[in-house]
């Protein structure tokens, strides 16, 4: 990537100010850049250039001193984060310190940050869907929180917009409630996958198993590279095949000129002006030099992931503002919501010995939500609904360990992949209650002596519920396909294991009821915006960040007419 | 492997718990000793001596290598030192040493020391005793995990250290570090062994 511009120590007036350098915040900088707009993204980590600085992407297993595992020094580091599973000796490194950035549960929640240019962008599942009018007319259909203030119709464009940079393959379906991208190839299913598919789609009318629509590139695109089916995505791509900040939009708002981007800034609070009415800047703390800086702008993009943008706002206090910017409706904070994650089914495969596989496909199945999709599918256990993901897959060291056999001809017979197995696990739409909120801690402080989050979020009664159906319909799918031994789970995790927290400072049409406008704009000032999944006011039951992506370019391009109308 | 030569191994044991009777048996049979070359970062010798007689008997060379051709047992003794906490450890050792004391009940002599049909018949015993590891979904295990045994738990890390060595995982095993795309459904015999990465 060509070079950054990092030294933002002399000038400290710009345009724009983008908070974050993740999924979001990437496409803020993209767009007011593009825009002509002289932009500073402020980043708490480190830089992490595409490619030069993914030290682990080339290397195998035995290249590791340990493989994989983690140094107890690393395990405490990481003493939450490990609750996800999904950290490695390959990959702590793009895993924020736990000891260092505390939080507090005051119920169980997994919270996964990732402190450094592009954030989770490097680490992301990539799962790309739509939301539908299903999702955005939901709250006002059954009740719950507020209505969205956006439609289908006002989103569909910039999906288009952003899906065409981005790149997603994916196979088109044409179904209402999962509405088809623009499509590079989709990624193949494979034997087991093709034959469970018939048997579903067979057996349950309405109900479908497709491939997962995924941020990776199954042809060259945009002078990126195709996907070389590594699956080592989470160390960064070489190939820059899936979409993140560092391969995709922080380059193209570098080559604007326009862009500078300052590591190592943790943004302690917005600047509100009182006379003028709006916000003026933002208050960082160098993190290596502890120093505290200003810098200014005329508007002001807050992208640091969903709660650290919420715990910025609320610990951004003025005369105006004495409980958290923009928060006169007392919602700030508040309306926390995930997805539910890793219950399910799982069976054993007969046959399909002689078959087998080539590449690691970082994809898996998706099976779009079904359930109160229309007076048909109405349920009167829940309200909302789940989508599955999953895949089979041949068997390695597990199965071989179970055998009851050592020795010689077991080795030999070890040698080649066991039998197939599959899984489908559910992702359920989570409800947005008050209740469930963080607030700013004042007793615990992270390093730099600054309040931290305490987090207080619990599933209920109808996430339970759709829990219950996800597991009676997951292990009923996989019974009549035919897979054998069938066993339903239930991990019962905690919210934050989705990883897709949302909610906090919500959209509404009503500023005594929500934080954000229909533009992402505070309602209370116009020059503050807010497009990570902060602004999210239900949470479908699909993943979340394409629509962060096309919300950001959406309000960006709002924010740009607004300040050449000089309305803000 | 040099590093496994019978004769290097047997003065590093000398003057450890070694009876007459095994080196008598071990004399007869080079596969069955069970001396260690190396200086274990964790393990005692005679732990390490477990351990390599242990790895041995799961994954004995044939055709293609064996455990210890592939330094499984020096890699368990590195990950025991510097990923395993302190109670991981502590179980680690006594789980050794109890897996010996009922060797020693069951056919007189620590499992090291037993003859190679000892060791077999000892094995299999254990092989039947235990819960098995559940399946995993993205890295959890689904469902209820019943107790593993020490015996299926330290199988399963020799089957670790085996195939992720260098010389399997890219020798022996079908490697493929940059597939390039991305092939559904292809005949078993096109590939040959699984996939190592």
């Amino acid at each position: 990537m060509p070079n950054f511009n990092i030294k933002a120590e002399k000038q400290t007036t710009y345009d724009a100010i983008v908070i974050g350098s993740g999924i979001s915040g990437g496409w803020a900088a993209k767009e007011l850049c593009e825009k002509g707009l002289k932009t500073l993204v402020l980043e708490r980590g480190r830089i992490v250039e595409h490619v030069k600085d993914y030290t682990t992407m080339n290397l195998d297993p035995w290249d590791m001193d340990y493989r994989g595992g983690l140094t107890p020094e690393e395990r405490e580091k990481h003493y939450k984060g490990i609750r996800s599973g999904f950290i490695g000796q390959d990959t702590e490194h793009f895993y924020a310190n736990d000891k260092e950035n505390p939080y507090t549960e005051e119920k169980p929640f997994l919270w996964i940050r990732a402190h450094q240019m592009g954030g989770r962008s490097l680490l992301w599942g990539k799962q790309t869907y739509r939301w539908s009018d299903l999702d955005f007319e939901a709250n006002a259909k059954d009740g719950h929180g507020v209505d969205w203030p956006i439609r289908y119709k006002d989103i569909e464009p910039w999906y288009t917009y952003v899906e065409k940079f981005a790149g997603i393959s994916g196979e088109a379906l044409g179904l209402p409630q999962l509405p088809d991208s623009h499509f590079l190839p989709p990624m193949e299913l494979n034997c087991v996958e093709k034959d469970v598919k018939a048997r579903i789609e067979k057996d349950f009318p309405g109900r479908h198993m497709i491939i997962g629509r995924v941020a990776h590139l199954t042809q060259p695109h945009n002078g990126r590279g195709q996907c070389q089916y590594r699956n080592r995505c989470s160390r960064g791509c070489p190939y820059g095949a899936y979409f993140s900040s560092n391969a995709v939009t922080l380059p193209a708002a570098n080559a604007t000129g326009n862009l500078t981007i300052r590591p190592y800034s943790i943004v302690q609070s917005l600047v509100y002006d009182d006379k003028k009415g709006k916000a003026t800047g933002v208050r960082i703390i160098d993190a290596e030099t502890n120093e505290e800086i200003v810098f200014k702008s005329k508007i002001i993009f807050c992208n640091a992931s969903t709660l650290s943008t919420t715990q910025i706002l609320m610990n951004s206090k003025s005369d105006r503002f004495p409980e958290g910017f923009g928060n006169d409706s007392g919602e700030l904070g508040h309306n926390l919501m995930d997805h539910t994650y890793r219950v399910g089914a799982l069976g054993k495969v007969e046959g399909f010995l002689d078959k087998y596989y080539k590449g690691r496909r970082p994809n898996g199945i998706y099976i779009p939500r079904y359930w109160n999709v229309d007076e048909n599918t109405k349920s009167d256990k829940f309200v909302r609904g789940f989508g599955y993901q999953g895949g089979a897959y041949r068997l390695g060291n597990g199965y071989a360990a179970n055998l009851e056999e050592f020795g010689a001809d077991y080795k030999d017979k070890i040698m080649k992949p066991g039998p197939w197995e599959m899984f489908i696990t559910g992702f359920a739409e989570c409800l947005p209650y008050h209740e469930n909120k963080v607030s700013l801690n004042n007793e615990v402080l992270d390093k730099w002596g600054q309040p931290t989050l305490s987090i207080d979020c619990e599933w209920k009664e109808n996430e339970l519920a759709l829990n219950k159906q996800i597991q009676e319909d997951a292990v009923e799918m996989l019974e009549k396909a035919g897979l054998k031994d069938v066993i339903g789970f239930d991990k019962k995790h905690e919210p934050g294991y989705g990883i897709h927290e949302m909610g906090t400072a919500r959209m509404g049409k009503d500023p005594k009821t929500s934080v954000l406008n229909a533009h992402n704009q505070v309602h209370a000032a116009k020059n503050v915006f807010v497009t990570d999944g902060a602004c999210m006011t239900s949470s479908s039951c699909v993943n979340p960040s394409l629509t962060y992506m096309a919300l950001t370019a959406r309000a960006a391009n709002y924010a740009v007419e607004q300040l050449n109308k000089q309305n803000i | 492997m040099d590093r496994r030569s019978a004769l290097r191994k047997t003065s590093l044991f000398a003057g450890a718990t070694v009876i007459m009777p095994s080196i008598l048996s071990m004399l007869q049979s080079c596969k069955e000793v069970n001396r260690i070359d190396y200086t274990p970062e964790f393990f005692s010798l005679e732990e390490a001596g477990f351990l390599a007689a242990f790895a041995d008997t799961i994954l004995p060379k044939t055709s293609t290598p064996g455990a210890l051709d592939v330094n499984a047992d020096v890699f368990i003794d590195k990950v025991v030192a510097n990923v395993y906490d302190k109670k991981g450890q502590e179980d680690f050792k006594a789980n050794i040493s109890k897996f010996n004391d009922e060797a020693k009940s069951a056919h007189g002599n620590a499992f090291a020391e037993l003859s190679k049909e000892d060791k077999n018949a000892f094995l299999s015993v254990k092989e039947k005793k235990g819960g098995k590891f559940n399946s995993g979904v993205w890295g959890t295990a689904v469902g209820e995990q019943e107790p593993v045994s020490f015996y299926r738990s330290l199988k399963s890390t020799v089957l670790w250290a085996y195939f992720s060595s260098e010389e399997i995982g890219k020798n022996v095993l079908s490697y493929d570090p940059i597939p390039g795309a991305y092939l559904g459904c292809i005949p078993l015999e096109e590939v040959g062994n699984k996939w190592s990465l």
